[in-house]
C-alpha cells in the first residue's frame, strides 16, 4: 500500500517526505516524554537560531536542527515512560537519563542524517559542571552544538523569553559554560528572542535512498507498539485492512489514508502509563471515552505533518460508532470516513479473544460492510 | 590567574557501554579511572566495574559513587559538612596559602572547614559523595576567577549544599561487586579479572601539566596546600620512568602484555596520539578496530 504521493523521482520531494517522517517521529517522542505538542519543532528552530548566532558552520546547524527534532525519540521504549512499567520515582528518574543515549542509537540507525546528529542528541542534557546525563561530561568535553540544544530546551520550556534569560544567567557556570550563556544573552538582545520560521534542511536529507520514508514509518510504528505493550499490533491490523480495503473498493486516496492511520493510531496511547483502553471489552460502551481520547490524540499528532494530514480525520473518527452514539463527534453512518469504519472494525477484531463476536456489533458499533470485509480478509489469511 | 585546560580528552560511557554490549562483556577493569563517573554509568547498566588510580581523592569519589550501593547523605548530614559545627575546633588557616592567589579569604576558610568536616564523616560512601560535591564547588570558584562577571555569586554553603545533595542521585546498586583501589596500573589489573579492560593511559609526562582542578583538589584532600601530585607518579609505571618516548611505548606495551587474559581491551586515545598508540596495540592484539567519533575521543577496540 502506498504511503506517500509519487514524487516522480524528485529528490527534494523525497527529502520533504523524509523530513515529515522525522517531524512525526519527533512529535511522537514528545508525546511519549510528556512534552507539549509542537515542542520538538520549536526546540529545533531555537537551536538552529542559536547555532547561527555562535557561527557554527552550516552542516552543524543542520545537525542541530535535526537533533532538536529528534531530541526525545529515545523516550519511546524507555523504561521511565513505557506503558505498564512499575518503577519507583528514583528508578524512573534514572531510567529517564538514558533517553538521550537511546535517542542517539536511533539516530545512528539513520546513516543519511548529518554525522553529528547522533552525538548532539546523545549529549543534549550534559551540564557544563558535569552534573548532567547520561555521560556526565564536563567543561569543554561537551560539544558546543549539544550545548546549543540544551539552551534551546531551556528557552522553549520557559514561560517567556525573560524567564529563559534569567534561567540561563543563573545557570552560567553550572548547566551552561559561561561563553555559551553569553551567546544566549547576545542572541536574546540582538533578536528580541523572536524565532523566525525555520524550514527543515532538506538538502541534508536528500542522500537517503528511495523508500526510506516508508521504511521508517513502519519502524516508528513498531517502536510505538512495543512501547505501549502491543508488539506487532499494527502489522496484524495492516494484514487485515489491506485486503479488506480492496474488497470495499477504496480509491487510492482512501487506501493511503488508511495505511497511514494503521501505522499511527497507536500513537494516541503514548504518554499513558496504564493500558486503559485494552482493559475494556472492545465491544462494550465502557472504555469509549479512552478510545476517543486516544483517537483525538493520534489525530492531533498527525495533523500538523503535511504528508500525513490526510489520515487525521480517519484517526479521529476511528472511535465513532456506526449508529451515531460514539465519540468524540457522534458522527453517524456516512458521515464517518469509510477508512475509519474499516480501521475500527479491524482494531476490535484484532483484540477480541473470540473473533466471531464482532458480528454482534455490526450495525451498531461497526459498519456491517466493514465487518464483513474484515472477516473475509481474516478468513483468507487463515 | 591560573590557567584552566580547555580541551580534555573525552570518555563517553554510553558509547563505551555500547562497545561492551556488542562484545557481550559484563565486567570491566579500568586501572586509569580518574574521575569515575563513567564507571558509575556502567555500574548503573549492570556492568561489574573495578577501577584504580594513583590519586586518593579519585578513589574516595569511587567509594562514593562506584562501590557504594546504598549510603546517601541526608539533609542533616549535609548540614554538618557545609557549615562550621559548634564545639568542633577547626584549623582555619590550613588553606591560607591559597588566599589572594586563587581564592578569597572566605573561600579559604570554607575549604578548611569542609576539609575537617569531611574527614570526620562516618562512612567511606558519604565521604566520597561529599568530596565529589565539594569538588564541584571548587571548580565553580576556579571557573569564576576566569569569568567573574558571567557567573553568579552564590554563598559557599548554599553552593556546597546544592552540589552535595545532587550527588545522592548517583547512588545505586547493580547487584554486583564493584571495587576501586589506590594503586598503580599493573596492581589494579592483577587484583581483578574481568571480560574487558579499559585503558585511558595518561599522555607522556602529563602529570606535569595536570589540570589545576585535579591536583589542587588532591592537595585539599590531603590538607596541604603545597602538596603536589608529582610524588604519586614518581615511581609509577607512567611517571618519571616513562618520560622519554621509547620508555613510554615500553610502558604501554608492558601493560598490554599483562592484559592477555582479557577477551576485550579498549584503549582510549586522541587523534594526536593515535599514531603512537595504534602500533603498540596492534603489536599486542590480532584484531583491532578503531572507533573514532571525534578527534579527541578515539577508541581502539582490540580482541584476540
Amino acid at each position: 500500500m502506498t504511503l506517500f504521493l509519487d514524487t516522480g523521482g524528485d529528490p527534494r520531494a523525497g527529502a520533504a517526505q523524509l523530513a515529515d517522517v522525522l517531524a512525526l517521529y519527533g512529535a511522537l517522542g514528545d508525546a511519549a516524554a510528556g512534552n507539549p505538542p509542537g515542542f520538538a519543532a520549536r526546540k529545533a528552530a531555537a537551536a538552529a537560531a542559536l547555532a547561527r548566532t555562535v557561527a557554527l558552520d552550516g552542516a552543524d546547524v543542520d545537525a542541530i536542527y535535526l537533533a532538536g527534532l529528534l531530541h526525545s525519540v529515545g523516550a519511546i521504549g524507555n523504561g521511565a515512560y513505557r506503558r505498564g512499567e512499575r518503577l519507583s520515582e528514583r528508578q524512573a528518574r534514572m531510567e529517564s537519563w538514558d533517553v538521550p543515549a537511546q535517542g542517539a542509537r536511533v539516530c545512528a540507525e539513520m546513516p543519511w542524517l548529518p554525522a553529528a546528529t547522533s552525538d548532539v542528541v546523545r549529549w543534549q542534557s550534559e551540564w557544563w559542571d558535569g552534573t548532567g546525563f547520561p555521560d556526565q561530561l564536563r567543561w569543554h568535553g561537551i560539544p558546543e552544538s549539544a550545548a546549543m540544544l540544551l539552551l534551546a530546551d531551556t528557552f522553549v520550556r520557559s514561560a517567556d523569553p525573560e524567564e529563559a534569560l534569567a534561567t540561563v544567567s543563573e545557570q552560567s557556570g553550572r548547566a551552561f559554560g559561561p561563553t555559551v550563556a553569553r551567546a544566549f544573552t547576545m542572541w536574546y538582545h540582538s533578536t528580541g528572542a523572536e524565532l523566525d520560521p525555520c524550514e527543515p534542511p532538506l538538502h541534508a536529507l536528500d542522500g537517503a535512498p528511495a523508500g526510506t520514508a516508508s521504511e521508517w514509518l513502519d519502524r516508528i510504528a513498531d517502536r510505538v507498539d512495543a512501547h505501549v505493550g502491543e508488539p506487532g499490533r499494527w502489522r496484524r491490523i495492516a494484514r487485515l485492512t489491506e485486503p479488506a480495503a480492496a474488497l470495499r473498493g477504496f480509491d487510492a486516496e482512501s487506501r493511503r489514508a488508511l495505511a497511514i492511520a494503521v501505522r499511527t493510531y497507536g500513537a494516541g496511547e503514548l504518554g499513558e502509563s496504564e493500558a486503559a483502553e485494552s482493559k475494556y471489552d472492545p465491544l462494550a460502551r465502557l472504555g469509549i471515552d479512552e478510545r476517543a481520547a486516544h483517537a483525538v490524540a493520534a489525530a492531533a499528532l498527525v495533523e500538523p505533518v503535511a504528508s500525513f494530514t490526510i489520515a487525521a480525520p480517519v484517526l479521529r473518527a476511528r472511535s465513532e460508532w456506526y449508529d451515531g452514539t460514539g465519540k468524540p463527534d457522534e458522527l453517524f453512518h456516512g458521515a464517518i470516513p469509510a477508512p475509519a469504519l474499516l480501521l475500527a472494525a479491524a482494531i476490535a477484531y484484532d483484540s477480541l479473544a473470540h473473533k466471531d463476536r464482532i458480528d454482534t456489533a455490526a450495525g451498531t458499533q461497526f459498519d456491517p460492510h466493514s465487518v464483513r470485509a474484515v472477516l473475509e480478509a481474516a478468513r483468507a489469511l487463515a | 590567574m591560573i590557567e584552566l585546560q580547555e580541551r580534555t580528552r573525552r570518555i563517553s560511557p554510553s558509547r563505551l557501554h555500547e562497545v561492551l554490549l556488542e562484545h557481550g562483556c559484563t565486567s570491566l577493569v579500568d586501572p586509569f579511572m580518574g574521575m569515575p563517573t563513567h564507571l558509575n554509568y556502567l555500574k548503573r547498566h549492570g556492568i561489574a566495574v573495578h577501577g584504580g588510580d594513583l590519586l586518593e581523592w579519585f578513589v574516595r569519589v569511587g567509594e562514593g559513587i562506584v562501590v557504594n550501593d546504598l549510603t546517601i547523605l541526608r539533609e542533616s548530614e549535609v548540614a554538618e559538612i557545609v557549615e562550621m559545627l559548634p564545639g568542633r575546633i577547626y584549623s582555619l588557616d590550613t588553606f591560607k596559602a591559597w588566599e589572594g592567589v586563587f581564592f578569597t579569604e572566605e573561600q579559604c576558610l570554607y575549604l578548611g572547614v569542609w576539609h575537617d568536616n569531611v574527614r570526620n564523616l562516618r562512612s567511606d560512601g558519604q565521604t566520597g559523595l561529599a568530596i565529589l560535591g565539594l569538588w564541584r564547588v571548587f571548580c565553580y570558584w576556579m571557573q569564576k576567577t576566569q569569568y567573574p562577571d558571567d557567573m553568579q555569586d552564590v554563598p559557599p554553603s548554599e553552593l556546597a549544599w546544592s552540589y552535595i545533595r545532587q550527588t545522592e542521585q548517583w547512588v545505586h546498586a547493580n547487584m554486583r561487586r564493584n571495587t576501586v583501589r589506590q594503586s598503580d596500573v599493573l596492581t589494579t589489573m592483577a587484583a581483578q579479572t574481568a571480560d574487558a579492560l579499559f585503558l585511558a593511559p595518561p599522555a607522556r609526562n602529563s602529570f606535569r601539566s595536570a589540570d589545576a582542578r585535579i591536583w589542587m583538589w588532591e592537595a585539599w584532600w590531603q590538607g596541604n596546600p603545597y602538596f603536589t601530585i608529582e610524588h604519586a607518579y614518581r615511581d609509577s609505571l607512567f611517571g618519571a620512568r616513562a618520560a622519554d618516548p621509547p620508555a613510554y611505548s615500553r610502558a604501554l606495551a608492558g601493560v598490554l602484555s599483562h592484559a592477555e587474559a582479557y577477551p576485550l581491551v579498549v584503549v582510549q586515545t586522541t587523534e594526536q596520539r593515535l599514531g603512537d598508540v595504534e602500533g603498540i596495540v596492534r603489536n599486542a592484539r590480532a584484531n583491532v578496530r578503531i572507533l573514532a567519533p571525534h578527534p579527541y575521543e578515539i577508541y581502539l577496540i582490540a580482541t584476540k
